[in-house]
This record gives C-alpha cells, structure tokens and sequence, in this order.
C-alpha cells in the first residue's frame, strides 16, 4: 500500500489539472446547455488526444493498462472542474463490457474505437417502473433479434453512436450491443440538472443482427455488475473531487463575506458546518480508496466495498453540498455562483447506477444473509 | 499510488494472530469479553503487558534501543487490530503511548533508567494530570502551581477527569511553574508519584456506575526537582509533541471494530417480531450505513498513519479521525443499546459478572448500555467535539 503517485500517476494529474483549470468554469458549463448532445467535441478530441479514453483498455487491445488507481486519479480531477463529458459511460463501462464479452479481432477493433475516442457507447439498463410501461426482451428471429420494450434514464445515450443494452432473453439475461439509430428504438433525450445529458429509450420490433449478443447469461450478469463497478467508482472519484473543491470555494467564501461587521468565516455555526465539509470530504476519498482496493478482487467483496463507497460518498456528498449552498446565502442558489453547479453535479453523482438508499438495502442484504 | 495490501502484510497479521492466540491466556479474554465497564482490569492489563514484554511486543511504537519492534506503522496497526479482535486488554496507553515517547524524547538519562522498564512490562501504571476543573478543553487557564524550593517543587491545586488515577502509581502531569508570565512559557512536566505526602484521590461516579474518573487534589505535596522532564516552561511543546506523535490513537479504530463485530452478533442473538433482528430492514440498513462509515474510517486512519500528503495539513486529518470517531463510537453503541430494546434497561451495577446462565440475559447484553452511557463522553474528553471544529475550520480552512 502506497499513496504517493507514481511518475505516470503525476502525469495523468497534471494534465487533467491543465485541462480543468484551461477548460472548464461558469461559461463552459453555460454554454454546455446549448450543445444539442451535451458534449463538447473539441473537448472530447483532447480528451483522446491525451490518452484518458485508453487509461484503463488492456495494452494488447491499444490501451495503456493502467490500474484503477490511475483512472480515479484522472477523475478526481475531472470531478474538480464539474467536467461531464461521456468518458465514464464510453471509456470505463463500455471498455470493460466489450473487454469481458468480446475476443481476439473484434476485440480489438471495438477497444481500438474507444481508445481513440472515436466511438461513443451508453449503456441502456435501467426500465421505467411506472403503471403501462414494461422493460425490454428480445426473442430470437431468423437472422438475429427483435427487442421490445423501454429503457428509462439511459446516461449519454444522446450523444453515443452505440447502445449496450441489457435484455430479458429466454428467460435469462442478455447483453446487447446496437448502433443507436437503428430502426425501431426511438430516443427521447432530456437535460440532467447539471448539463449532461440521458434518454429514454423505446424499442419498437427493432431488428439487431445475431452478432449484436454479445454475452447472455450468468456471463452477461458477471461482466454487467463488473463493469457498472468500475463505473461506481468512477462516479465517487468524480465526486471526491467536486467535494474538495466545493470545500475551498465555501471556504473562501465565508472569508470574503462580511455580515455583522465581520468575515462569516468569523462566526462558529459556519465554523462548524465547514469542518463537517472538511470531514465529509475527507471521509469520501477514504471509501474511495476502499473501493479502489477490492475493484479487482473477489466479486462479492467488490460489489460490498463499492456500495460502501457509494453510500459513504453519496452522504459526504450531501453534507459537502447541503452546507456549502447554506453557507453562501441566497447566492447559494443561484446559477451565477459555482456553489449550486457543484450541488447539481454532486446531485447527479450520487445517485447515478444507484444512490444511498438502494446501496444500504443492498448492504443491509448483505448483513442478513452473511 | 497503488493501494492493494502487500502480501508480507497479510503474513504477518497470520503470524501475530497466531502468536496472540497461543500466549494471550484464555481466563484474560473471557473477563475482557465481559466486561461491564469501558476499561480492561487493572490486574489482567498488567499479566497482559508482562506476558507482551516477554515477547518483546508490549511497546511497538518506541525505538528498537528502548524496546520496541521496529514494525511499520501498517504492521503495528496489525498488531494492535488484532490485539483488539481477540479480546486482549487494551494498551496502557498513558504510559505506552505518552509517558514513554516524552521521556525518551525529551526526558534525562536518569528518567529513561527508571520509567521505561516499569511501563513496558506493565508494573507501573500512569494517569495524565491534563484538566482542571475550570481548565477542561482550554488548558491554557491551569492553575495547579509548582513552586520550587531548592532541589523540590511544591505542588498545590488539584485536577480532575484524571482516568484511574485511584490505582495508578504515577501521574504525568501538566504544572504552573510561572505565575506571572504569558502561559505559553509558564507550563511545565512533572512526574509525580501518586503515593506521595499531600496527595488526595476521589473516584467520581460515572454516569454507568463505574468509577474510573478521578479528581486529585493536591496539599504541597513535595515532588524532587530531578523529576521534571526536559525544561521549565516547555510543557506546552511536549504536549504538542504528544499531539503530533499520536495521530490515530483518537481514532478509537479498534475499539469501534470489535463493537461492529458485537453489534453484528447481537442481529442474530436478538429476536424481534419472530425473526433475528438482523433481519428486520430498520435496524439492519443502520448497520449496513455505520458499517460502511467504519470502513472508511479505517481508511482515513491508514492515511493518516501513512503520512498521505492530501494538500491538507496532517494535524487537520488527525482531527477528522478523533470527529469521526468519536462519532462512531457513539452511533454503534446506540445501536447495541436500540437493538437491545426494553432489555437495554437493566441496571447490571458496577461489578464484573460470572458468565450467565439466564437465557433471557446472554452474557452479550451485559455491558452494552454501560458503554453506551460512558461513551456520551467521547465527544467530551481530549478536547470536546466543538472544540475540535473549530481547531478543523482554522488548521484546514483558514476560518
């Protein structure tokens, strides 16, 4: 155990450092909400031409096979400039899928798309669970699959070229990869409160090729659940980040606003709703590196140290987010001041591919049944 | 950064669990289990440390030359986590963790001599004269006043909150030297020997019966001169030092874990509307969020132990671990006592039980309230929970 940063490590940090600080701010996140997809091509370019969509991508696929380490290191410092452009989605869940689920040839075309940021892939998996709505199942057909039904929520969908659907399939799970704009799936995209972007999806008789199957099954189950951990704690490096420096804004805040003759800083209620930011803060980076421990291991540890970490991460979250609005006041919740981009985002964060509470129940099961 | 354990870790935690298991004695672990009160007895910590020095284990932080292992701060950190698992009583960390770092800090020749060996092998066990009845977490207004009078101070005034101090031999305490200049400079250490002339002690009845807490007052009781460690006046920069020197011990990280372990045994133990507590979704998702809240805590404490350069001063993470902490310890035994229902009621008094034969009364319910109750004071002791938020909005934020 070591937590100095390696001379890549460094590298990966100073860049996304140089990047955060050059790209990133109250104008690009206005500007974000024009973007008809959500994401900023010029940007995303840089992103591949740095090498962070190959972060994670086995070196004998054209990645740089670097540890889970280094990736949460990267998003750390994404998280610190509210950055959301699609690379969880593309370069960290889909890579794995199609690492797991792919072999030889195809293999590498796919990773090799990704690595170059080429590609773009969302995941479509979670269903609407309101009355008249039903999830999505594929039944064989001469020459490869129908599927039926609807996906809700699908993060980066709008912007991706390509679709990893989950499915119900002879009564087993299914994992399917579609190009987007197929016939027959109908995308309804919308703005999250923080500028990224989801979709519902609803698939109509639409026609996937057989090759599309790319893992059914108790494979489909494994690969699925690995590569959304991977994901998770993408998500809680993503929100270490946006903490700390939501901190320091708070921080600097309470310095330079004057009431009663005097910095707020100066009063101990602040005080002490700053220092339980500071503990939060500090709390989350600790599970991350729980998390970040087992990613690799056992599955059931793994799955039991990310929800840890989420539950963890997705509190100190909110205590960072709560009192940072509440310590600025009425500016707390207004557009012009970061504070409440980072509330959003923090929002977002916690709650994507499962929030607190569905973490706990998950973790409570986990009590019962040890 | 690479944050996998080392597999020469995990070996040695194999080896010091199996090492632990054969020469911890099997009467020790039982009473430690049973434990009414929140401090091991007196009497099993001393056969503990003798049996630890034998081993050459009982003081692993200190220097090799002063007999200490020479481990990683990550193996000691094994070391005292499985010292805990296994029931073991806990350190006497007065003297192991405090006394024994100031003396062969900053103490003579002399002191090394004669304190060292005493607090390694567990014969001489110490008590910290900090507080004050007007002086609890702002020391700089301490009043007990040492005079001195050729090659004696004499010391008047009284302390209190002083843990066991009715039966330990010696007290490391926090003097006045100086009435009349800036109390930075007027602060000074002795060691004072608690069977001296003058010397009172009264126990304190705790809010759970036990009475551990004690105040000591004291009627020019004459303490030789040779006794006062390092210099006049620098009490303050010795107790910094002691700050400084330990960062986790606040954290409580063991003592927590093997409370998650107890809780954990009382959701099956227990048995609620017809089915193992632990199954019931209230009770068991408070365990799951603490839980998950106890893991990063460890974490936090690794960090801090590793020296984890976080763009944070490491006195502000320090911090964090005695908030949090202290926090937790409070969270996991009111979820002991919650668990335990109308059951958490009973009054078991002060004293040590025999093992129970009641089946409405396991030997695993006795105890938890007691601790719940005296653990109220874990935001209280070694500086009140308000006091450390404050030091957090200044040493980290800059408030």
């Amino acid at each position: 155990m070591d937590f100095e940063l390696s001379e890549m490590q460094q590298m990966v940090v100073d860049s996304a450092e140089r990047l955060v600080t050059a790209e990133t701010g109250l104008d690009q996140w206005h500007a974000r909400r024009k973007l008809t997809d959500g994401v900023d091509p010029k940007l995303w370019v840089k992103m591949a031409e740095l090498g962070w969509m190959a972060l994670v991508i086995p070196e004998d696929a054209g990645g740089l096979g670097c540890p889970m380490e280094d990736l949460a290191l990267l998003m750390i410092e994404l998280g610190r400039g509210l950055v959301t452009e699609p690379l969880i989605s593309t370069s960290v869940l889909a890579a794995h899928v199609l690492d797991r689920a792919l072999v030889s040839e195809r293999r590498a075309h796919w990773l090799g798309r990704i690595a170059t940021g080429e590609v773009r892939i969302a995941l479509a998996h979670e269903e609407p669970h309101t009355n008249g709505t039903i999830g999505v199942s594929a039944r064989r057909i001469e020459d490869g699959y129908m599927l039926d039904g609807q996906k809700a929520v699908a993060f980066d969908a709008p912007s991706a070229g390509y679709l990893l659907v989950t499915s119900e399939l002879e009564g087993t799970s299914a994992l399917f990869l579609v190009a987007r704009e197929s016939t027959g799936i109908a995308t309804n995209s919308y703005a999250l409160i923080d500028g990224s972007r989801a979709a519902d999806l609803t698939f109509a008789s639409a026609h996937v090729p057989s090759d599309g199957l790319i893992a059914s099954g108790a494979a489909a189950d494994r690969i699925l659940n690995e590569a959304l951990d991977r994901a998770r704690v993408a998500l809680i490096a993503q929100a270490v980040g946006a903490m700390e420096v939501a901190l320091r804004i708070t921080a600097g805040y309470a310095k330079e606003r004057q009431q009663f003759g005097q910095p707020i800083g100066k009063f101990q209620a602040v005080q002490h709703m700053a220092a339980d930011m500071f503990v939060a803060a500090y709390q989350a980076r600790s599970a991350l590196y729980a998390a970040l421990r087992d990613i690799d291991g056992d599955a059931s540890k793994r799955a039991r140290s990310v929800a840890m970490a989420k539950v963890v991460a997705g509190m100190a979250g909110q205590t960072v987010s709560r009192n940072g609005v509440q310590i600025h006041g009425g500016y707390g919740v207004t557009d012009e001041y970061v504070i409440s981009h980072y509330y959003r985002r923090l929002l977002v964060l916690e709650k994507q591919y499962g929030g607190i509470d569905l973490n706990a129940a998950k973790l409570a099961l986990c009590e019962a049944e040890a | 950064m690479n944050l996998r354990f080392d597999e020469r870790d995990e070996a040695f935690r194999q080896m010091v669990r199996s090492r632990i298991a054969q020469i911890l004695p099997w009467d020790i672990s039982d009473r430690h289990r049973r434990l009414l009160a929140n401090t091991s007895h007196l009497h099993d910590q001393r056969r503990w440390f003798a049996i630890l020095d034998a081993e050459g284990w009982s003081v692993p932080a200190w220097p090799v030359e002063h007999g200490g292992t020479g481990w990683t701060a990550l193996q000691r950190f094994i070391f005292e986590d499985e010292m805990y698992a296994a029931d073991a009583p806990e350190f006497h960390w007065i003297g192991s963790h405090m006394v024994g770092p100031v003396l062969y800090t900053f103490g003579s020749k002399a002191q090394c001599d004669r304190f060292l060996q005493p607090i390694r092998d567990g014969r001489e066990i110490w008590a910290q004269g900090f507080s004050e009845p007007n002086a609890g977490s702002d020391l700089a207004s301490l009043r007990t006043q040492a005079r001195r009078e050729d090659d004696v101070y004499i010391v008047n005034g009284s302390k209190i909150w002083t843990s066991g101090a009715f039966e330990a031999d010696w007290l490391f305490c926090l003097v006045k030297t100086d009435t009349q200049g800036k109390p930075q400079r007027s602060v000074s250490c002795l060691l004072i020997d608690l069977r001296s002339p003058g010397i009172t002690i009264r126990q304190i009845r705790q809010i759970n019966n036990e009475a551990h807490l004690c105040e000591v007052f004291f009627d020019d009781v004459r303490v030789p001169a040779e006794n006062l460690v390092g210099e006049e006046g620098l009490g303050w920069t010795y107790a910094k030092f002691l700050l400084d020197h330990e960062r986790t011990t606040s954290s409580f990280i063991f003592w927590i874990k093997r409370e998650l372990t107890r809780t954990r045994e009382l959701g099956r133990t227990v048995v609620r509307n017809g089915r193992q507590l632990i199954h019931d979704p209230i009770w068991s998702g408070r365990l799951a969020v603490l839980a998950a809240e106890i893991e990063a805590h460890e974490w936090s404490v690794l960090r801090v132990l590793s020296e984890e350069s976080s763009g944070f001063p490491i006195t502000a993470a320090a911090s964090v671990l005695k908030v949090k902490g202290s926090e937790i310890q409070q969270s996991i035994t009111a979820l002991q006592v919650d668990a335990l229902g109308e059951q958490s009621l009973r009054d078991y008094g002060a004293e040590s039980l025999d093992a129970s034969t009641d089946p409405i009364w396991p030997d695993l319910y006795q105890g938890r309230t007691s601790r719940a109750l005296i653990t109220r004071a874990a935001t209280i002791f070694g500086g009140a929970q308000q006091i450390q938020k404050n030091l957090l909005a200044k040493l980290a934020l800059g408030l």
